[in-house]
């Protein structure tokens, strides 16, 4: 059918707009999908060959002290396989700068006579000598602080301070994601690194001799770590353990894993909403391309085409689209997989993470475009088969005429022009074609809704983080609990300081039922001022006398609401033989957006943990002048952890917010770029559709803007009706996004603020407008005349 | 003469909304091989209609259709697409060219489904076109695209030649030149040739005329010499 062939060339070239616009509406769903479900596969394969490589552990602990020579005998407890003591110490950088805040994670290497668990991987320079100041360092840490192989880091080890020379860099299966601790948000690799020292040589500078206080274990082939839990906690319990965390709660585990889980949902949903869209334009487009050439259908039956051969010359048009979509978009995700890779390794620092060209990947999306072309061409062309050579040459019987509903409201008709009249009429008298612009216009709506009011989410979380709740100007953390007092006033005579609050900040299961969340319970006082809970709208909650606020998030992850009883365990309790927890009361759920903790009073946290008046840091406030010459004074002190200004913690949660705004950016600049398409598509089927009338207006005096306005009435009317559908949509799909993009280090409010619906109405309406400039242009150079002389 | 087409008591209704309508009433006629009809009569009268079922665009709501001695009226959709391409060529009143095909690709397109065909540059020839056959129809005038129709309906080599209103968007001139190819085909190919039209000066060229008037066949006039379209004038 050559001549057919040659027929779909030239109607594509005479309409190529439209067809374009069609396939890069394909081609972008595509390219979203190929590059994500490229970059995610790769993540996850590098995960897993890195996991089995460096025989990454099951579980962590970590205690005040255990014997060293003890360790092994861990693995007779039912269960474990594996045991591996170490000795993790956080230690500052001590440099030239007064206020730097750098701190390495020591972490010791296992040795040759202990299981080799959490294997380190080599990635440049040579292994640390026993005995000897040396280590290695992640490679991000080396960068980002501009240091060599070679170069020495001045540190400070329980009070001594020493000189730890740099052999090279390493990459353990623990810190693929490197962040200080579960309440940071976002890591930063020139404060915070992770540095890998022999045993023999760490053991030398601590004060514990003989002791670990951290232990890695495997598990036996089946046994589900909760059935280990208990008994480890039993035998470690004297040893002061603090923390027995399975590895789905590791933290870099844990994230590295929930982002992988979000990419593959948005690898299932974006490109559907996508090729939804261009079905839904190659549908109506292909309907109104057979109703133009419903005389050439009948010809061609008359010649004796089969019906067959009729319909798969139609199918022809969707599927050079959806092929010639779905290999661009195929084609460019391979290309883009390669750099959002590179992204993604900015973050995880997984060695063997790589984007490789994958065949697979591209016949998927080319099979994809083909799927939907073919679907939405099949039901656009199977009224062919209905049509009767004889009845097909004659032009179509003209629509029942009837009132349509909206011209009952005669108040609201009488004031409409009659060029309104006309367009709107339109609306109602091709139901299915309006009903699926009305959905595509919906569509397009949700996607900006979502993007718009996430960027606002984003933004009002920043300001409400860091001017609402967090209102102090230090956060100073001590390294053990400490009795509140003296050091509250210690610090409350240090110079600028005009206000102290002690915080009581630990370790904490809670379990409702068989769900379990490991947190930070926090403790604040009654009176406290700077650190602030809000309720959601925005005014400030009293810490309960009795029981526990949960944070929304938490209390949808225990299932659990107010007034429901939680079991609280904490490794900081002092237990009774009867009382390992205790019950608690949730007396509130609140919003917290970011980071996960469940909140207390004060001596209510410390009456729970039995160890007296305790806090874990303390809150300043303070002249920002003063900040500096606090942070010398106290960063070297042996009970101070760390010390961390608002401004650093501002600075870390606005990078966070900045890596949301890539995404909200593209997903709204992608959705525009959908309504475009839509709108463009119906602007074109109207004009072809109606251009005897239109050109009778032309004729009649109207001026090409007059006679735009019935194409334009009807597409606003779209739009209205897409707006209202529209609406539900954008909740349903913000809930979806809060849910999937929320996890424990900050959550999305699935609000929609006014705001998000009208800016993305304006958005939706923006692409409306741009479509319908097209349509002016058209309408401008309509050669009327010529029309009016032709027969159909 | 062998019969090549005969038809018992056709009858067609059409429903339109909701009122239907009677076209046809109850046709007989025979159709010899090689003869050259012309079918009169008004608007309304059901010369298309007769045109269609003869040409298996549609069927009879009721009656018989013989074509070589098989029942048309008793074959599926299928066969009836078989029996148009292989049996009959359309002319159209309105040409129904296709309009991003050239001349020349207008005419191979039916030669892609015909079974033994004849070659396009000597239709285009024949019709007096061999010069114009890479324009596309928009650059061709309407006696032109008449003539690329007569030759896209003949390249198949078909037995019956339908011709709806063939002259009907032509000049005088432009409409004798489009008759003599017809005629050109009935004699020198021996192919029969049926044309309906309300132009009573075409009918002196047939061999037979059929009068429809109300749905039924009024009345068969034979002509014992036919002219030649050069003797005929509107």
């Amino acid at each position: 059918m050559v001549m057919l062939r040659r027929k779909t060339w030239r109607d594509i070239k005479e309409n190529f707009g439209i067809y374009l616009a069609c396939i890069m509406v394909i081609a972008l769903g595509l390219l979203l999908y190929t590059s994500m479900s490229i970059a995610v596969e790769s993540m996850d394969k590098a995960q897993q060959d890195f996991y089995a490589e460096t025989n990454f552990a099951d579980g962590f602990i970590t205690v005040t002290g255990y014997p060293e020579n003890k360790v092994n005998s861990l693995t007779f407890l039912p269960g474990i396989d594996q045991a591996a003591g170490r000795i993790v110490k956080e230690v500052r950088v001590i440099d030239q700068q007064e206020d730097s805040n750098r701190y390495l994670k020591m972490v010791t290497l296992n040795e040759a006579n202990v299981p080799q668990i959490n294997l380190i991987q080599l990635i440049e320079g040579q292994l640390p000598n026993e005995n000897q100041p040396e280590i290695l360092v992640d490679p991000k840490f080396l960068v980002a602080n501009h240091l060599s192989l070679g170069d020495s880091i001045d540190v400070s080890i329980d009070g001594n301070q020493v000189s730890l020379y740099i052999t090279g860099t390493a990459q353990s299966p623990e810190f693929i994601y490197i962040m200080r601790n579960a309440q940071d948000i976002y890591p930063s690799a020139e404060e915070f690194g992770i540095a890998y020292v022999p045993l023999s040589t760490l053991k030398a500078l601590v004060k514990e001799k003989g002791q670990v206080n951290d232990i890695v274990i495997t598990l036996k082939p089946g046994v589900s770590f909760d059935s280990v839990k208990d008994s480890l906690q039993a035998e470690l319990k004297p040893y002061g353990v603090r923390s027995i965390v399975p590895r789905k709660d590791q933290t870099s585990h844990a994230i590295l894993t929930s982002e992988i889980k979000q990419i593959r949902t948005m690898t299932k949903t974006l490109p559907v909403v996508f090729l939804g869209v261009a079905a839904i334009i190659l549908y109506t487009m292909l309907r109104r391309l057979i109703e133009q050439q419903r005389v050439a259908i009948g010809t061609l039956k008359a010649f004796g085409f089969t019906d067959r051969e009729i319909v798969l010359h139609y199918l022809t048009y969707p599927v050079v689209i959806g092929t010639t979509g779905g290999l661009l978009g195929g084609l460019s995700g391979v290309a883009l997989s390669f750099p959002l890779t590179m992204m993604y390794k900015e973050f995880f620092a997984l060695p063997g993470l790589k984007s490789e060209f994958s065949l697979k990947y591209l016949f998927f999306s080319l099979a994809l475009a083909f799927v939907f072309s073919v679907l939405s061409g099949v039901k656009g062309s199977l009224d062919i088969l209905r049509l009767e050579p004889s009845e097909a040459m004659r032009p179509p019987a003209p629509g029942t005429a009837r009132k349509t509903l909206i011209e009952k409201f005669t108040w609201f008709w009488q004031t409409l022009s009659s060029q309104a009249q006309m367009g709107i009429r339109d609306v109602f008298r091709t139901p299915t074609r309006s009903l699926f612009n009305v959905i595509g216009i919906a569509v397009v709506y949700s996607l900006m809704t979502v993007s718009w009011s996430m960027q606002n989410m984003t933004d009002l979380l920043t300001v409400v983080q860091l001017e609402q709740v967090q209102t102090y100007d230090v956060k100073l953390q001590l390294t053990e609990p400490s009795p509140a007092g003296a050091v509250k006033f210690a610090l409350a005579h240090d110079p600028g300081v005009s206000k102290v609050e002690p915080v009581l900040e630990v370790p904490a299961s809670l379990r409702c039922g068989w769900l379990k969340k490991d947190v930070a319970l926090m403790g604040l006082s009654e009176e406290s001022t700077l650190y602030n809970i809000l309720d959601k709208s925005g005014r400030r909650l009293e810490v309960p006398h009795h029981g526990v606020l949960l944070s929304e998030h938490l209390a949808k992850s225990l299932n659990v609401k107010v007034g429901d009883i939680i079991y609280v365990e904490s490794p900081l309790r002092r237990e009774t033989l009867s009382q390992k927890g205790e019950n608690l009361l949730v007396t509130g759920v609140v919003p917290q957006y970011v980071g996960l903790n469940a909140f207390m009073k004060d001596t209510e946290l410390q009456r729970f943990l039995r160890q007296g008046e305790i806090s874990t840091s303390m809150l300043i406030q303070m002249d920002s002048a003063e900040i500096g010459s606090m942070k010398s004074k106290y960063q070297n002190a042996s009970n101070v952890s760390s010390i961390e200004s608002l401004k650093d913690t501002g600075a870390k949660i606005q990078k966070m917010m900045e890596s949301f705004g890539f995404t909200v950016w593209l997903l709204a600049i992608l959705g525009g770029f959908c309504g475009f398409a839509l709108i463009y598509n119906a602007s074109i089927i109207s004009l072809s559709e109606r251009k005897r009338e239109l050109a009778s207006l032309r004729v009649l005096g109207m001026t090409p803007r007059e006679v735009l306005r019935v194409i334009t009435s009807e597409q606003w009317a779209l739009y209205a009706f897409g707006i209202l559908l529209g609406i539900p949509m954008a909740y349903g799909l913000s809930m979806s996004m809060a849910q999937s993009m929320s996890n424990d280090m900050y959550s999305l409010p699935a609000d929609l603020p006014p705001m998000a619906l009208l800016g993305a109405a304006a958005g939706t309406a923006f692409s409306v407008l741009v479509a319908q400039s097209r349509a002016y242009y058209k309408i401008k150079s309509l050669p009327y005349v010529e029309i009016l002389a032709t027969r159909d | 003469m062998d019969v090549l087409m005969e038809g018992k008591d056709l009858r067609k209704h059409y429903r339109t909304g909701e009122v239907e309508i009677e076209v046809l009433k109850g046709i007989k006629f025979q159709i010899f091989y090689g003869e050259f009809i012309v079918v009169l009569g008004q608007s309304g009268s059901g010369k298309t209609t007769l045109l269609n079922i003869i040409g298996g665009m549609t069927q009879a709501s009721t009656g018989e259709l013989y074509y070589k001695e098989q029942p048309l009226h008793e074959i599926d959709d299928q066969e009836l697409t078989l029996f148009r391409r292989n049996e009959v060529g359309f002319v159209f009143q309105n040409y129904n060219l296709m309009p991003n095909l050239t001349a020349y690709e207008n005419v191979r397109l039916a030669v892609e489904i015909a079974q033994n065909p004849l070659s396009v540059s000597d239709i285009l020839r024949e019709v007096g076109l061999e010069n114009w056959s890479d324009h596309f129809p928009s650059q061709l005038s309407g006696g032109q695209q008449q003539r690329v129709a007569i030759a896209r309906a003949i390249v198949k080599n078909p037995e019956l030649l339908l011709c709806d209103e063939p002259t009907g968007a032509l000049d005088i001139q432009t409409g004798i030149q489009v008759l003599k190819a017809l005629q050109k085909l009935n004699r020198e190919y021996h192919k029969t040739v049926i044309i309906i039209t309300h132009n009573v000066e075409i009918a002196k060229m047939a061999n037979r005329v059929f009068y429809l008037k109300d749905g039924l066949l009024d009345d068969v006039k034979v002509i014992e010499k036919p002219l030649c379209p050069e003797e005929i004038s509107w």
